[in-house]
């Protein structure tokens, strides 16, 4: 029998959890939807930003949530970098090559992580949310509340920003129709590095927001783009809302399959749910067209 | 110089990638002028249209636009000198609204700040659109389609308008609609280059015309002189 308070800290934990998981997912999604490029390196990004995090929270000596501060802008700069080198050549391009040069990116800063770090896991050795709320038997992790809120928030700042700014209209109209786009004098490869930059950024917040209390190693990345691959699927083109609600759905997935099966399967779990899911839903469960 | 044309092609040869399909087009619009461009399907009437805005492979030749050279400049920024265009098949943000769909077409610095007093315009050629403000454009009639694709490039203020065929796939009575408003433009002072499939109609509402046949400009004149070649009319009017 499984003690129904351990169920619903798991619970809990799966939806602070999805939270952090839709924002990492939705710079996937935007430029997925803006350029018809899938970045199989997205979740290299989220290793890479956790180990910068890493090293400028020891510099410092602060928790790793203080060095989004500096991360997140350095990140939307990387993000433009690698959009002008490796992102604007390929559009356009056989979905193979497209594949084979993000993968390929992803590989690469795999290996400079391991060259650079080894293999041995880091996490920041004086967190300072490592506390939890203890409500009867249930307890929420501090840091991961704080974590979810962040994401949340930022969530709704950039639908907000979609839906209501002269940029997010140029963002919204080119996913709408890249062709076209230009003849309203919208420039297209700008709107494309901003939201590829911006994508960067937010898995360089979500790093932030993890390393609160995980750690990182070179191979971090594969579950974040597995994760974030299965929330994009999911919540088809269906916009920020979209990718939240699948969000959620795949961190309470990961939590149940951790409770009832085991936590070394909670991904086989999330990935049966998911090819389950689009049997009966091929376009998303939120798409749109 | 003497007479700088607004819009003017010069031996102008582009298509797609290695796929040549203009081999050398003159043409020019004057100011206020409303021009026809005629031709059978796959003349390259479209790729004409798309080669002024750069959105095609040009391989020689020269378009000017008020006596500059515009040539190099990217899509985005031609529109932004005041050239835009009505694509074939409207090309409309599905699932934006039509008030979207309209304020995209504003996105140029300058139309931006004068987008409400635009928007009233826009809204008083076709007050159907206003009526139709907060509705998907996916989900509007071919006609109400076609007039927000019209509205939306006017958002952009345009000195000169390209029309990609207006009338396609339109009710007859819709098609007449179009016309008036194509002439109606012009007599706000937009300058049109427009493409059509009913040549008779296009013809009676333009000043000049140039026919287009496999890549070539192989007629011109005044409209109205046109309407009376006994070539075009076999070719075109089926009398
Ligand atoms: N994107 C493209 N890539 C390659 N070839 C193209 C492309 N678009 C058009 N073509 C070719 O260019 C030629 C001219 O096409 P275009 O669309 O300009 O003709 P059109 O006069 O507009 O015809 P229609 O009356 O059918 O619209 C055609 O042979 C067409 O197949
Ligand atoms: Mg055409």
């Amino acid at each position: 029998m499984i003690d129904p308070a351990l169920i619903t800290n798991n619970l809990i934990d799966g939806v602070l959890m999805g939270l952090l998981y839709s924002l990492v997912a939705l710079g996937l999604s935007l430029v997925f939807g803006l350029m018809d490029i899938i970045n199989f390196a997205h979740g290299d990004f989220v290793m890479i930003a956790a180990y910068t995090t890493w090293v400028i929270a020891m510099m410092l000596y602060v928790d790793p949530s203080v060095t989004a501060i500096i991360t997140v802008p350095l990140f939307f700069v990387i993000g433009l970098a690698i959009y002008k080198i490796i992102i604007e050549p390929i559009l356009g391009a056989e979905p193979l090559i497209q594949i084979a040069v993000t993968v390929g990116l992803g590989y690469v800063l795999q290996n400079l992580a391991l060259a650079y770090f080894r293999a041995g896991p880091r996490s920041f050795p004086a967190p300072w949310f490592n506390y939890s709320i203890q409500i009867g038997p249930i307890g929420i992790a501090v840091s991961k509340l704080i974590a979810a809120a962040v994401s949340l928030a930022s969530l709704f700042i950039i639908n907000y920003m979609l839906v209501n700014t002269k940029f997010g209209l140029a963002v919204r109209a080119t996913s709408a129709n890249r062709e076209v786009a230009p003849l309203m004098g919208i420039n297209v490869r700008k709107v494309f590095a901003i939201t590829f930059g911006l994508g960067i950024a937010l898995t360089a917040l979500g790093a932030a927001l993890y390393m609160m209390w995980g750690q990182t190693n070179p191979y971090l990345g594969q579950s974040f783009s597995l994760l974030s691959w299965v929330i994009v699927a999911m919540g088809g083109l269906g916009g920020v809302m979209g990718v939240l609600y699948s969000g959620l759905i795949v961190g309470v997935l990961e939590a149940l399959g951790s409770t009832f099966v085991s936590p070394s399967a909670r991904l086989a779990v999330v990935y049966l749910a998911f090819f389950f899911i689009l049997w009966f839903r091929p376009r998303g469960l939120f798409g749109r067209r | 110089m003497a007479n700088t044309h607004m819009l003017e092609l010069e031996k102008v040869e582009a298509g797609y990638g290695q796929f040549r399909v203009l081999h050398g087009v003159d043409m020019h619009v004057d100011k206020g002028e409303i021009v026809a461009l005629v031709g059978p399907n796959g003349a390259g009437k479209t790729t004409t249209l798309r080669t002024i805005l750069g959105m095609t492979t040009l391989y020689s030749g020269d378009i000017r636009y008020q006596g500059r050279s515009i040539t190099k400049l990217p899509t985005h920024k031609r529109v932004e000198l005041g050239i835009t265009m009505v694509p074939e098949g409207r090309g409309l943000f599905n699932y934006l609204t039509v008030y979207e769909n309209l304020l995209a077409g504003a996105y140029t610095k300058e139309a931006w700040e004068k987008k409400e007093e635009t928007l009233e315009w826009v809204f008083q050629l076709f007050p159907r659109l206003k009526e139709r403000k907060n509705q998907i454009a996916g989900t509007l009639s071919g006609g109400e389609a076609q007039m927000l694709a019209i509205g939306r490039a006017l958002m952009s203020r345009p000195k000169i308008l390209l029309m990609d065929e207006p009338s396609l796939g339109l009710a007859p009575i819709i098609v007449l609609e179009v016309f008036e408003i194509v002439k109606k433009l012009r007599d706000e002072g937009v300058t049109i280059l427009l493409v059509e499939q009913h040549v008779k109609h296009s013809l009676e509402i333009s000043d000049r015309a140039y026919v287009m046949e496999m890549g070539r400009i192989v007629m011109q004149g005044p409209a109205k002189e046109l309407l009376q070649s006994e070539e075009l009319k076999k070719a075109y009017l089926a009398l």
